[in-house]
């Protein structure tokens, strides 16, 4: 028998970025209405269809039912009690680096963001996101020559306004579901992406959210727009402070893929899951959605989730274009009272589109990690195909998994696949590894990173080596 | 309720919830009927927006209900010929007091305590969403519409029950089956839909430990026939179920099976197959529970839409924490031969227990062109080629279904019209 006890030691690895970092903010008051609305519009200077666009959102919010069909589970959240707009208070306007106040440096340092720019080996264009606010974006520079815009989505609306006003709200309407009307409606910020026509994007992008109060909500809102022929990969990450009240971050984002354009879209989310009793964490609902509008464009999203105390996620692909390709890769990993239900909706709308599925869940822990999935085949999608993978390894005999796939075709002329099974670590595979000298963690934790292979090969490197200390980490002590 | 005035305003009234609700369904209800009465009274219909009913088509749903209510039954003839002595065949509404008692077996009625005992405990946990069914079917069956057997010993000769519907009526059946320790049986149902009628069929199945049994179900209709076909089965330790289904020609057709092991222990063998052509709309939902130990399921739905029509399909299994070494598997195969016809499956895995095998899959597709392509090359024609191909796609459900070989044409009739 597998000792119990070692696999519990194995999850219990503390949350090692749930500091605090004390800075000074500038918050508005609790409370959602008209006028918080009109106060963040104004605050960002945005220009008048903007704000019509988040007052008709919040009309509609007001008017919409929170869903419930996930059977989460959760107290119901005051919506009244939350503070829609905190940021660090800046004196002047910075225009380089340098002048982002150190403490705020420091954060992102100890969170192994890498803002200064000597860090250039790692080829990465960062936008760290605090609160509810975009620090700095860097490599902006280099971007620039190539064309690419990369900055916050406050920039854009003040430099791009014809991008924003064209594409924001395109993919993701206001009333599109609940949580994406109420980001519509009091959204701060988030990163704004615009790759060109055939540019591929010389460094990966990537931006860094962090929450830093307890009482206010992340709701930020990411656009990337890719034009013919171009390609970029783009990263997210995640963080928060441990506070025992929970936190809610509904975010929305957004991408849309032109003729021949790829976008890469890969996540490592590591919110604060709250502690064993269940008590604090982030409620993580969020709206991702990409839309291959062009002939042959791809969509591809990579995701490992492994925080939030409730995760209500699911990335979706509209395939319209002809042979476009929608693909979703996922790992969540879920331990004590943490409840993930995550998924991908892939709608088959354009002829001989293709979708493929892999889905990775491992609970542990009294969690519940569901699979919740849509393929759906249109009547135009003539030569479509789709295939799904769901694979669930379960540890410790307290923990749930759910499979739960909806099916829909109305062409004759297109091929669904999907199959999902369920396992646990096998104690045969356990004894081999052992007996061969290897530690009881070690061969738990290289299982599990076996079992996650199909997706890590998806991430990009440096996110996949992250990854996997990321999940041996998180599973530590709970493997019996 | 809103959404209930806007459908009634597109469609005829719903006679018998009407009746439900205004309490004028029966004059004189029996003690089980007033149970079910009352749990449906307040709120007569299931709710249509949940996962059981979503998917449902409303105005066929709603026509279901739009008959009046027909408890007697006219003298019927089985569809086809029994030229073998050695079957028992009965059809429930017309039977007499059945006793047969003989060397190796003995199959006895259930006396009205017994039945009503047994219902009424299944009752109890009926949900007023869940079980819809078989509450409309319990409230709408009449004392001599419901059969209820006690099956003891071994050698049994294979059973044939027939359930049917009259024109312009709805109908309803209830047959409760216990089967007592260490016994076998053969059983064939057969739900007949005549021309614009509706038939609520509820089965009821108890297998006591070390008893087995082989089900098969066969459901086809007529023209604008409905069916409502649900069915129970609780399986005590070291029993086996296996059921073979089939339903085809129906307007409108839910078939609902839901399965508890329930000390685990038990083997359960599921093939089931839909054939939905013209505007009709098939589905089958399945809910399978373990409540014990080292249960098995081996589980295949096949579905086949055709012109306009609707397929669905919808399989649950739950392996609750005491379901240790469960060994769980689903699957769901479609083909999809028209472009405007629709197949839905979602087959779903709901696991806590971590020592166990389980697994799903489903897939939707048209013949095999391949396949098609070879045959051709040898010589078949196009027409020849795909029927011999869905001829194979019948088959793994049609052999599992416990019918000799050759006694009826079913076979060869489905296979003739598509």
């Amino acid at each position: 028998m597998v000792n119990e006890n070692l696999v519990k030691d194995v999850v219990k690895e503390p949350y090692k970025y749930g500091f605090v970092t004390d800075i000074e903010t500038e918050k508005i008051s609790k409370g959602l209405n008209e006028d918080i609305i009109r106060l963040i519009s104004s605050k960002k200077e945005e220009p008048e269809y903007l704000l019509n666009f988040r007052l008709n959102a919040f009309k509609k919010w007001q008017q919409m039912k929170e869903p419930n069909w996930a059977e989460l589970g959760y107290d119901e959240i005051n919506y009244q009690d939350i503070i829609y707009y905190s940021a660090p208070k800046q004196k002047e306007k910075i225009s380089s680096l340098d002048q982002v106040d150190p403490k705020l440096l420091e954060t992102f340092d100890k969170l192994g963001i890498p803002l200064t720019e000597q860090k250039k080996l790692t080829n990465v264009a960062v936008d760290a996101v605090f609160d509810s606010v975009s620090i700095a974006t860097t490599f902006r520079e280099e971007l620039a020559e190539h064309g690419v815009i990369f900055c916050s989505i406050s920039e854009a609306v003040k430099n791009h306004s014809d991008l924003i006003e064209k594409y924001l709200g395109s993919v993701v309407p206001a009333t599109d579901n609940y949580f994406a009307a109420l980001n519509s409606a009091v959204f701060s910020d988030g990163s704004f992406v615009y790759i060109p026509k055939g540019v591929t994007c010389p460094m990966d992008l990537s931006s860094y959210f962090r929450i830093n109060s307890g009482d206010s909500g992340q709701f930020e809102r990411t656009l990337i727009i890719a034009e013919e022929s171009s390609s970029v990969s783009y990263l997210e990450g995640c963080t928060a402070p441990m506070f025992d009240t929970n936190t809610l971050h509904a975010a929305v984002v957004e991408l849309i893929a032109l003729d021949d354009a790829s976008i890469k879209y890969s996540t490592v989310q590591n919110w604060y899951a709250g502690n064993e009793e269940g008590i604090g964490g982030i409620f993580n609902f969020v709206t991702k959605r990409g839309k291959c509008l062009g002939n042959r464009s791809k969509i591809s999203w990579s995701q490992v989730e492994t925080g939030s105390a409730i995760t209500w996620k699911y990335p979706s692909c509209l395939l319209l274009g002809e042979e476009s390709i929608g693909e979703f890769y996922s790992v969540a990993l879920t331990n004590n009272l943490q409840q993930a239900d995550t998924g991908t909706k892939m709608i088959h709308i354009g002829p001989k589109t293709k979708s493929t599925i892999v889905s990775k869940g491992i609970s542990a822990g009294k969690s519940k990690n569901s699979y919740r999935g849509l393929v759906k085949m249109g009547t135009k999608a003539i030569g479509a195909k789709n295939y799904s993978q769901c694979d669930s390894m379960l540890i410790g005999d307290q923990a749930s998994a759910n499979t739960f796939p909806y099916i829909t075709s109305q062409q004759q002329n297109s091929e669904i696949e999907h199959e999902a099974s369920t396992c646990r670590i096998s104690e045969d595979q356990l004894f081999y590894l052992q007996s061969r000298g290897i530690e009881f963690e070690e061969a738990v934790s290289m299982m599990v990173s076996g079992f996650c292979r199909d997706v890590f090969n998806q991430l990009p490197m440096e996110f996949a080596a992250e990854a996997d200390k990321l999940l041996a980490l998180k599973l530590e002590g709970s493997v019996g | 309720m809103n959404g209930l005035i806007t459908l009634k305003k597109k469609t005829k009234p719903m006679q018998i919830i009407e009746k439900i609700k205004t309490n004028k369904l029966l004059s004189n209800p029996t003690e089980i009927q007033k149970i079910c009465l009352e749990k449906l009274q307040s709120n007569p219909l299931p709710n249509l927006k949940s996962e059981l009913w979503r998917l449902s088509n409303k105005s066929k749903f709603l026509k279901f209900l739009d008959f009046s209510l027909n408890g007697s039954s006219t003298n019927f003839e089985f569809p086809y010929q029994n030229n073998s002595q050695n079957i028992i065949r009965l059809i429930i509404g017309e039977n007499s007091q059945i006793n047969i008692n003989s060397e190796n077996y003995s199959i006895n009625e259930l006396n009205n305590e017994e039945l009503i005992t047994y219902i009424k405990q299944n009752v109890s946990s009926f949900d007023q969403n869940e079980n819809w069914s078989e509450l409309l079917n319990l409230c709408l069956s009449f004392e001599q519409n419901i059969l209820g057997l006690r099956i003891k010993g071994k050698k049994i000769p294979p059973l044939e029950i027939l359930s049917h519907a009259t024109h312009n009526s709805i109908n309803a059946k209830t047959l409760i089956l216990i089967i007592e320790k260490n016994c076998n049986l053969d059983l064939l149902q057969i739900n007949l839909g005549t021309e614009n009628s509706s038939l609520s069929q509820s089965t009821y199945f108890c297998l006591e430990a070390n008893s087995s049994v082989n089900h098969g179900m066969v459901a086809y209709g007529e023209n604008k026939s409905n069916l409502l076909n649900s069915l129970n089965v609780i399986q005590k330790q070291n029993s086996e179920y296996n059921l073979g289904s089939l339903h085809f020609k129906f307007n409108y057709a839910r078939f609902e099976i839901r399965i508890k092991q329930s000390l685990g222990n038990a083997k359960t063998n599921i093939k089931g197959m839909q054939i939905t052509k013209n505007d009709e709309q098939i589905a089958t939902y399945t809910k399978i529970e373990f409540n014990g130990p080292n249960g098995f399921l081996d589980q295949i739905n096949k579905s086949l839409a055709d012109d306009r029509s609707h397929a669905i399909f919808e399989g649950s299994i739950i392996v609750p924490k005491i379901a240790q070494k469960t060994d769980a598997s689903q699957l769901s195969r479609n083909l999809l031969l028209s472009n405007h016809a629709q197949i839905d499956t979602k087959p779903q895995l709901e696991i806590i227990a971590d020592d166990v095998k389980c697994k799903h899959g489903a897939t939707i597709s048209q013949l095999n062109e391949e396949e098609l392509f070879y045959m051709r090359s040898r010589g078949l024609t196009l027409a020849e080629a795909s029927k011999l191909q869905l001829g194979s796609f019948f088959k793994e459900i049609i052999s599992f279904i416990p019918v000799p070989k050759g006694r009826w044409d079913l076979l060869n009739k489905l296979l003739k019209q598509d």
